[in-house]
């Protein structure tokens, strides 16, 4: 009973587990700015902006159990360092061979009071470079921007394109649902013991957002800015997670 | 107690002035004929400070980039905290909208906010003008930087708050205090419903007679309105704006707008989303003669194989004085409310 609830769980029995979120094209490291990437369209494109939360972790145990950890958000920028690499708190000890995890921020949270809201959750707290969408209530759950030359040129005379995915499915009508979530097998067990941080080590294949279940191509898709466009994204970038390693 | 009691008086003995109250000059009521407010009070309680702080930071232009534009700006209190005789606001170097500024009043029974629905929780309301490129065009987080610069605004927070910390959560809690306080229930309709006294004309219970008979599906309650989004037939032009359609995505929404309520109608022309319509007159012709057989048209306006509500011009004369009832003296020129 007692380890049902999370509250309940002595410090001592647990730790915390790194979260590495390692952001590639393909076989290349993400590097912001201008270096030049190729989708399986042959469209040629840079990244200048890569943002992403992460709600709802849930690991699984060997013998089949879950913990979740509902109350841990992370928000994954490439452009902050500090970010890549957020701490899962309050893990039981144990081994796990899974891990699942929602991209964005699940529907409660994205229409909870204004008190919840701290932390990568606050509204007020992104800068220029803005995760919440004010006049549909919402977070923007992933933010992929760049230049390509195949997009057309915009105001500021550039070639510029911006996927911008959200949609927690509505306050009181039914609204597009863009939260996706995946589960990853680890296939060598995180072990979390005493007085260690394990790490898990993810990679994030952008290409899988312009070439997952629905191809996606710069000359037609590269201004998206509302839920009811964003899904295909969605559908993509949830394929684009996987575990490769993990560091006990 | 009693020493607590004898500690008091002699308080008061020693000072020449009657101690402060604590209790809010401003106080939330819920009027008589009103239901039960939506706003979940314990979650963020009205004090004076609290009120205090909202209605300064409400009439600052500092909630704007360059320091120009206040919410009271395009909500003046004259006119329901209405941008009167603007169609569409204007906002920072002059952009337009698209969109005609809803009053401010009676927020604590409203459960989603805009001509969309856009927002369901009062809090976050005030986000939506500061971060418009056309409206304040700012980062809330940067106002919230400009307001700890400021010698005035971190004891405005530590009175209303306790400390001199700026949080978001605190801003915004105390822009939904002076709102939440914005009530608008001394009409003279509303007195003549609580039997104050107060008497309609012939005219204007004429009016009520047909309003009731007539508008009150839509316009329903002593809020005047059901809360739901409908298309009333409005030519599409221009580039037309598809209304909640832009929030829920759903086809059946294309062309939809939430029904308004009409309190103080009589002093917040412009009316309808675009503010297309100058005076009340114009909208009773719309209603009566003007209804359009755009997508999703809402079926009460297509009722006996007729568009619209047949209306005569005394009957639109009698409905015009009975909106006129609606108009709040009290609340329109309360000093409590007023920036000056």
């Amino acid at each position: 009973m007692l380890a049902c609830n999370p509250k309940e769980v002595d410090p001592s029995e647990t730790s915390s587990v790194i979260l590495e979120f390692d952001n590639r094209v393909g076989a290349q490291k993400l590097a912001l700015g201008t270096t030049t990437y190729q989708n399986a369209g042959g469209e040629a494109f840079t990244v200048t902006t890569l943002n992403y939360f992460i709600s709802n972790v849930a690991l699984r145990k060997a013998d089949g159990s879950v913990i979740q950890f509902p109350d841990q958000y992370f928000l994954i920028r490439q452009a902050d360092a500090a970010t890549w690499e957020p701490e899962l708190k309050d893990v039981p000890l144990g081994d796990y061979n899974a891990i699942t995890f929602t991209i964005g921020v699940d529907s409660a949270r994205s229409a909870s009071e204004i008190d919840a809201r701290t932390g990568v959750l606050d509204i007020t707290s992104y800068g220029t470079d803005g995760m919440y969408w004010s006049w549909n209530s919402g977070y923007i759950f992933m933010k992929l921007e760049g230049t390509s030359p195949v997009a057309p040129l915009n105001s500021a005379g550039q070639r510029a394109f911006q996927y911008h995915v959200g949609g927690y499915g509505g306050y009181t009508s039914p609204a597009p649902n863009n939260l996706r979530t995946v589960t990853l097998p680890i296939t060598d067990a995180l072990k979390v013991s005493a007085n260690k941080k394990p790490t898990v080590h993810l990679i994030a294949n952008l290409l899988k957002v312009f070439d997952g279940s629905t191809p996606l191509r710069l000359a037609q898709t590269h201004s998206v800015h509302s839920p009811a466009a964003a899904g295909p994204i969605a559908n993509n970038y949830v394929q684009m997670f996987s575990v490769d390693h993990v560091h006990n | 107690m009693r020493y607590g009691y004898y500690l008091v008086l002699l308080g008061l003995l020693g000072s020449c002035t009657a101690p402060e109250s604590t209790a809010p000059k401003v106080a939330f009521e819920v009027p008589a004929n009103f239901p039960a407010p939506t706003y979940d009070f314990s979650r963020n309680p009205i004090t004076q400070d609290g009120f205090e702080l909202g209605k300064a930071l409400f009439n600052d232009p500092i909630l704007s980039r360059d320091l120009t534009i206040s919410c009271a700006e395009c909500h003046t209190q004259p006119h329901g905290f209405t941008h009167h005789g603007h169609d569409v606001s204007h906002g920072i170097d002059n952009r337009k909208g698209t969109r005609n500024s809803l009053p401010i009043q009676n927020m604590a029974w409203e459960s989603e906010f805009f001509w969309d629905g856009g927002v369901g929780d009062l809090d976050f309301v005030p986000i939506v003008p500061i971060e418009n490129p056309v409206e304040m065009d700012e980062n809330t987080g940067n106002v919230l930087e400009k307001l700890r610069q400021t010698r005035r605004y971190p004891l405005l927070f530590k009175k209303a708050f306790g400390s001199e910390e700026i949080t978001s959560q605190r801003f915004l809690k105390a822009l939904s205090q002076f709102m939440l306080t914005l009530v608008s229930a001394n009409s003279r309709y509303d007195k003549y419903v609580r039997q104050e006294g107060e008497v309609l004309t012939q005219e204007e219970r004429a009016g009520l007679a047909l309003f009731k008979q007539n508008c009150a599906s839509c316009h329903a309650g002593e809020l005047f309105t059901d809360k739901s989004y409908r298309n009333n037939g409005l030519t599409l032009q221009g580039t037309p704006d598809e209304g909640r359609y832009l929030i829920t995505a759903n086809p059946a929404d294309k062309y939809r707008f939430r029904v308004p309520s009409l309190r103080n109608v009589a002093v917040t022309a412009p009316y309808m989303h675009d503010g297309r319509f100058y005076t009340l007159e114009a909208v009773l012709d719309h209603y009566a003669s003007g209804v359009q057989d755009t997508p999703n048209l809402d079926p009460l306006l297509q009722q006996n194989g007729r568009r619209g509500i047949p209306l005569t011009a005394q009957e639109k004369a009698q409905l015009v004085a009975f909106l006129g009832t609606l108009t709040d003296t009290d609340f329109l020129t309360d000093k409590r409310f007023s920036s000056h």
